[in-house]
């Protein structure tokens, strides 16, 4: 009877602070969502009644001539800036993690620590940096002033998919192939590549999705010209918070869904995230 | 093993060593800066920046730094381990899926939409509030918001991520045997958890605290939207050091002691999981 009351105590505080944590985690994406609906200005949680006003507002922003010029400009930034992330980072991690898992060199274990380091690097400092090597540049490297940041911020992320797709990728296959007369590299190309398919998309909707919500390192490193479209919401809520933005912010938090859920499906488990 | 050729390898490796590179370079240029005599440029050299840091408001904000980003990471582990629990004991699979994307969202949607929400669930208007006046607990709104609370909510929300995964993967590699062990001897579920399941997870639970101590130590966009002016974290001082003050070295200075310190939080956990490891 003892081990009864006993367990169901640890069962209740158990879940009572999985719920608490749960909730710490998702409750403030749930009050945007929610408030988004809101008919009216006010911001009064929970909303009254229930509208799609604020997401009319929110799609005439970039609605070309009418809508609001940096707003239109800040979103082809942020995605021209993600598609370049994803397109250059598969490139390089592609080879990258075949000669890590495949050839054994002496830089192997310097080169994989410095790509996955910004991954526990503080973000400030990072943003610091960048902006500091971007001013001591002689000349304007455009948006490569954005992309180049926040490819050192994907490519941990990348690599560790490539990694684990290759990891789950035997030898045998390829040998095969060489004993057939392929060279080792046309037996990667025709043969490893095809099968990490899922990883490497895996990695690229990472290398997106990553740069696409990045705000700390862009913070520093924004200018007139390249600002992406969290730093331009951030500029237009700086001093008061709108429904418009909270609009934009659920349609940013269902793209954010579809992707994590699709890298999971993909990558069969988010295990490669952390 | 297949060998490739020597220029095969130096093709293959050659576009991450150029990806590598800026990042390098930044990592010396910080460094230099930081030692320059010069608040704007590069030159001469001085630990004048560094001996900044020892007055009262800089050393201020690193004492604040460091105890707000102890306390999140306390709170984060006593809630991430329930978490990796609940999550182990689902075993429908949408469900696990679900929670885990729900875990994971904070720590990919920008820091800017979340702040959004603490703003509407704590702010002067927000939710917490309303429930508190309509209660008639409080008579005037309370300041959760730009205060140290509001600080501590956000760290703890966007750090939990990066604590419950490691857990969550130490807990799926324990064996179901050693808990149906414990039970079978008699063991309530609370000496179970604090005999045999604390024990065997120490190694993932401390790694999982340094990650989530160097994160929040680290931390910018949290204290800068939902701390304001009244919380200092080393953070949100590197970007007044550049914006109103353009004291680049004094920044840089910053920087690197922010470096040391996740640097040094991540060294200790990974030597303290290893000694757990090996006593377990």
């Amino acid at each position: 009877m003892m081990i009864r009351t006993d367990s169901i105590a640890f069962k209740t505080i158990m879940t009572v602070l999985a719920v608490i944590g749960v909730a710490i985690a998702t409750l403030p994406i749930f009050a945007i969502v929610l408030m988004s609906f809101s008919p009216t200005t006010e911001m009064r949680f929970p909303p009254e009644a229930l509208s799609l006003h604020w997401y009319g507002e929110a799609l005439a922003l970039f609605n070309g001539g009418a809508g609001d010029a940096s707003a239109w400009s800040a979103l082809t930034t942020s995605l021209l800036v993600g598609l370049s992330v994803m397109v250059i980072s598969i490139l390089v991690c592609v080879p990258l993690s075949y000669v890590l898992m495949r050839q054994s060199t002496s830089w192997n274990r310097v080169i994989e620590t410095l790509v996955t380091l910004p991954l526990t690097f503080p973000l400030v400092a990072l943003g610091l940096a960048f902006l500091l090597l971007a001013e001591a540049l002689p000349f304007d490297i455009g948006i490569a002033r954005l992309v180049i940041p926040h490819l050192t911020l994907a490519m941990p992320f990348v690599l560790r998919n490539c990694l684990s797709a290759l990891n789950g990728i035997g030898t045998d296959i390829e040998d095969a192939a060489i004993s057939l007369g392929s060279s080792p590299i046309r037996a990667a190309i025709d043969v490893i590549l095809p099968l990490m398919r899922p990883g490497i998309i895996a990695g690229m909707t990472f290398a997106f999705v990553v740069s696409f919500n990045e705000f700390t390192v862009t913070f520093f490193m924004y200018t007139i010209d390249f600002s992406t479209l969290p730093l331009w919401m951030y500029s237009r809520t700086v001093s008061s918070l709108d429904p418009t933005a909270l609009a934009l912010s659920s349609l940013i938090i269902v793209v954010d869904i579809v992707i994590i859920l699709a890298i999971d499906r993909i990558a069969g488990g988010t295990k490669n995230i952390l | 093993m297949t060998r490739i050729t020597r220029l095969q390898l130096l093709l293959m490796l050659l576009p991450a060593l150029l990806c590598i590179a800026p990042f390098v370079a930044t990592l010396v240029l910080i460094g230099r800066f930081s030692l320059s005599a010069e608040p704007a440029a590069i030159e001469g050299f001085s630990l004048h920046n560094f001996a900044v840091l020892a007055e009262p408001f800089y050393f201020g904000a690193f004492l604040t730094t460091l105890r707000l980003a102890s306390i999140a990471t306390l709170i984060v582990i006593v809630l991430a381990v329930p978490i990796a629990l609940l999550m182990a004991s689902i075993t429908k699979s949408w469900l696990r899926r679900l929670m885990s994307t729900l875990i994971l969202l904070p720590l990919f949607l920008n820091l800017l939409i979340q702040s959004y929400g603490w703003i509407m669930l704590l702010g002067p208007a927000g939710l917490a509030n309303r429930l508190l006046l309509d209660s008639g607990l409080t008579k005037v709104p309370l300041r959760f918001l730009f205060s140290e609370t509001g600080v501590l909510i956000g760290l703890v929300q966007t750090s939990l991520p990066l604590a419950v995964f490691p857990i969550f993967v130490g807990m799926s590699a324990i064996s179901k045997d050693y808990l149906e062990a414990a039970a079978s001897l008699g063991g309530g579920a609370w000496s179970s958890l604090r005999s045999i399941i604390l024990p065997l997870l120490t190694p993932s639970i401390v790694a999982a605290a340094s990650i989530a101590f160097a994160y929040n130590a680290s931390a910018f966009a949290v204290p800068l939207l939902l701390g304001g002016r009244r919380v200092q974290m080393l953070g949100v001082v590197i970007r007044d050091q550049i914006a109103p003050l353009l004291d680049f070295a004094g920044a840089s200075a910053t920087g690197v002691m922010l470096i040391l310190v996740t640097t040094a939080a991540m060294t200790l956990g990974g030597i303290m999981a290893r000694r757990a490891s090996a006593r377990a």
